[in-house]
């Protein structure tokens, strides 16, 4: 038997609880997974992370077959998800359903950094080397960052792959885009995507953190820890500067981040925006899924 | 007598391919170590050490925290930073002052900037100073006194 798992038809981090209760729904008992894409009409870089992370889960429940995914079936939403290097690494994952255009280099200057597998310090070299050949132009040019903030980028998106290979336990995947914002902010975007399917926060901050907290430990617990408190699961004195770091970042350009691990959601809200800064008891999703936003400088209003 | 490290080419003999972006903790951790034992082979010789970071890309916060903030933990030698872009600066100068700690940057023109925490900076350029190891310039700032 095979359990459905609809893909929102607006995928980003807003759709993402609903698919995340959608999995959590369909993996109760154990059946094969069917995510079907195939009405998708748009997807952040969110979601497609999201999506690998949701199928990296279901491969790792044990069945010997892989989840399977159907294909969204407007021809410029498949361009877009190929050029997005959504398929390349969707192969591995799923058995995948629908006509998939090949796979073409990233050309398009919107698509700063196509979806990049991270499993090794190694990764994360490349694919700060590859950010800073194609964004440093964008960032200064398109969204009016001074080009000492095009660094910071740089280290922003280091440090949020990091977490991947310092924590999670697993592979994950990361993303980045330029795109023009027009239903938020009416502005330009540079939109950091990272996600994995691992341990999440809670299991990893756990033995140095859940002691301190007492029955307050839980998800929600572990990423305000995390993001407000900078700590980390390593004793050396010098960790938890990485999400430090990101945070004085995205404040210091009006950024947003957002993570989501288990069942929780953290974010560091601008003025532009109005989301919540922590939201508890969302659907379990394992892993952690971090989200990055810059936007265009000058006045951003809410 | 001052003992110049290039950050850059240890970098290089440090990690696989041709990167020049200081990114990731095992990466700092490498090359921290590499420094550590090439300061250890001058010491006694060189009282300062000159790390040089012209043709370094990125600097993240992990390695800003595992070269330069372990390395001033450790102290074998006074550090003077050199080649610091501002990208450079905007991952050291945090993570320094989290650890209440501060670090000399050699600007081009030979004069010498503190990074970090303010207190400790302070205490570090007049220790400095009384160690002759700087002095005063005409100008109002400070610079090494050796070559």
């Amino acid at each position: 038997m095979t359990r459905l798992v609809e893909v929102p038809a607006q995928f980003d981090d807003r759709s993402f609880d609903q698919f995340a209760g959608a999995v959590a729904q369909a993996t109760q008992d154990g059946e094969r997974l069917l995510f079907d894409a195939h009405a998708a009409e748009w997807a952040s870089p969110y979601g497609l992370v999201g999506l690998l992370a949701a199928g990296q889960a279901a491969r790792g429940t044990g069945r010997a077959d892989r989840p399977l995914l159907t294909a969204p079936t407007q021809a410029e939403v498949l361009t877009y998800w190929t050029r997005a290097g959504f398929f390349r690494e969707a192969a591995e994952l799923f058995e995948i359903h629908g006509k998939v255009p090949r796979a073409k280099a990233a050309d398009d200057s919107d698509v700063l950094l196509p979806v990049t597998p991270v499993r090794a310090a190694e990764d994360v070299h490349s694919v700060v080397s590859k950010i800073q050949e194609r964004s440093s132009a964008i960032l200064a040019s398109k969204l009016g960052l001074d080009p000492k903030a095009t660094m910071g980028f740089a280290m922003a998106l280091s440090e949020a792959c990091q977490n991947i290979v310092e924590h999670a336990g697993t592979g994950g995947w990361v993303a980045v885009q330029a795109y023009h914002w027009r239903r938020k902010l009416a502005k330009r975007v540079v939109v950091i995507a990272v996600a994995d399917a691992g341990v999440g926060f809670r299991h990893s901050l756990e033995p140095t953190q859940s002691k301190r907290f007492g029955a307050r430990w839980s998800d929600a617990a572990a990423l305000e820890a995390a993001l407000i408190q900078g700590v980390s699961r390593f004793r050396d004195p010098g960790r938890g500067q990485g999400l430090a770091g990101i945070r004085r970042y995205v404040t210091r350009w009006e950024g947003k981040i957002a993570i989501r691990s288990g069942t929780a959601r953290i974010a560091i809200v601008p003025r532009w925006d109005d989301d919540v800064p922590l939201r508890d008891g969302l659907p379990a999703f394992p892993g952690a899924q971090v989200l990055i936003i810059i936007p265009e400088q000058g006045s951003t209003k809410p | 007598m001052i003992h110049h490290i290039d950050v850059r080419a240890v970098l290089q003999e440090s990690v696989s391919g041709v990167y020049a972006d200081l990114v990731t903790r095992p990466t700092g951790r490498v090359v921290r170590e590499r420094i550590e034992r090439a300061m250890a082979a001058a010491q006694g010789d060189a009282a300062i050490a000159r790390i040089d970071f012209t043709g370094v890309g990125c600097i993240d916060y992990s390695c800003a925290d595992e070269i330069v903030a372990k390395l001033l933990r450790s102290r074998p030698a006074v550090l003077v930073l050199t080649g610091i872009s501002d990208g450079h600066r905007e991952a050291i100068d945090p993570v320094l002052a989290g650890h209440r700690l501060a670090a000399l940057i050699e600007r081009r023109d030979g004069t010498l900037e503190a990074v970090g925490a303010p207190e400790a900076a302070a205490r570090l350029l007049a220790d400095l100073v009384a160690r002759r190891l700087a002095a005063r310039t005409p100008g109002g700032t400070f610079a090494l006194t050796l070559a």
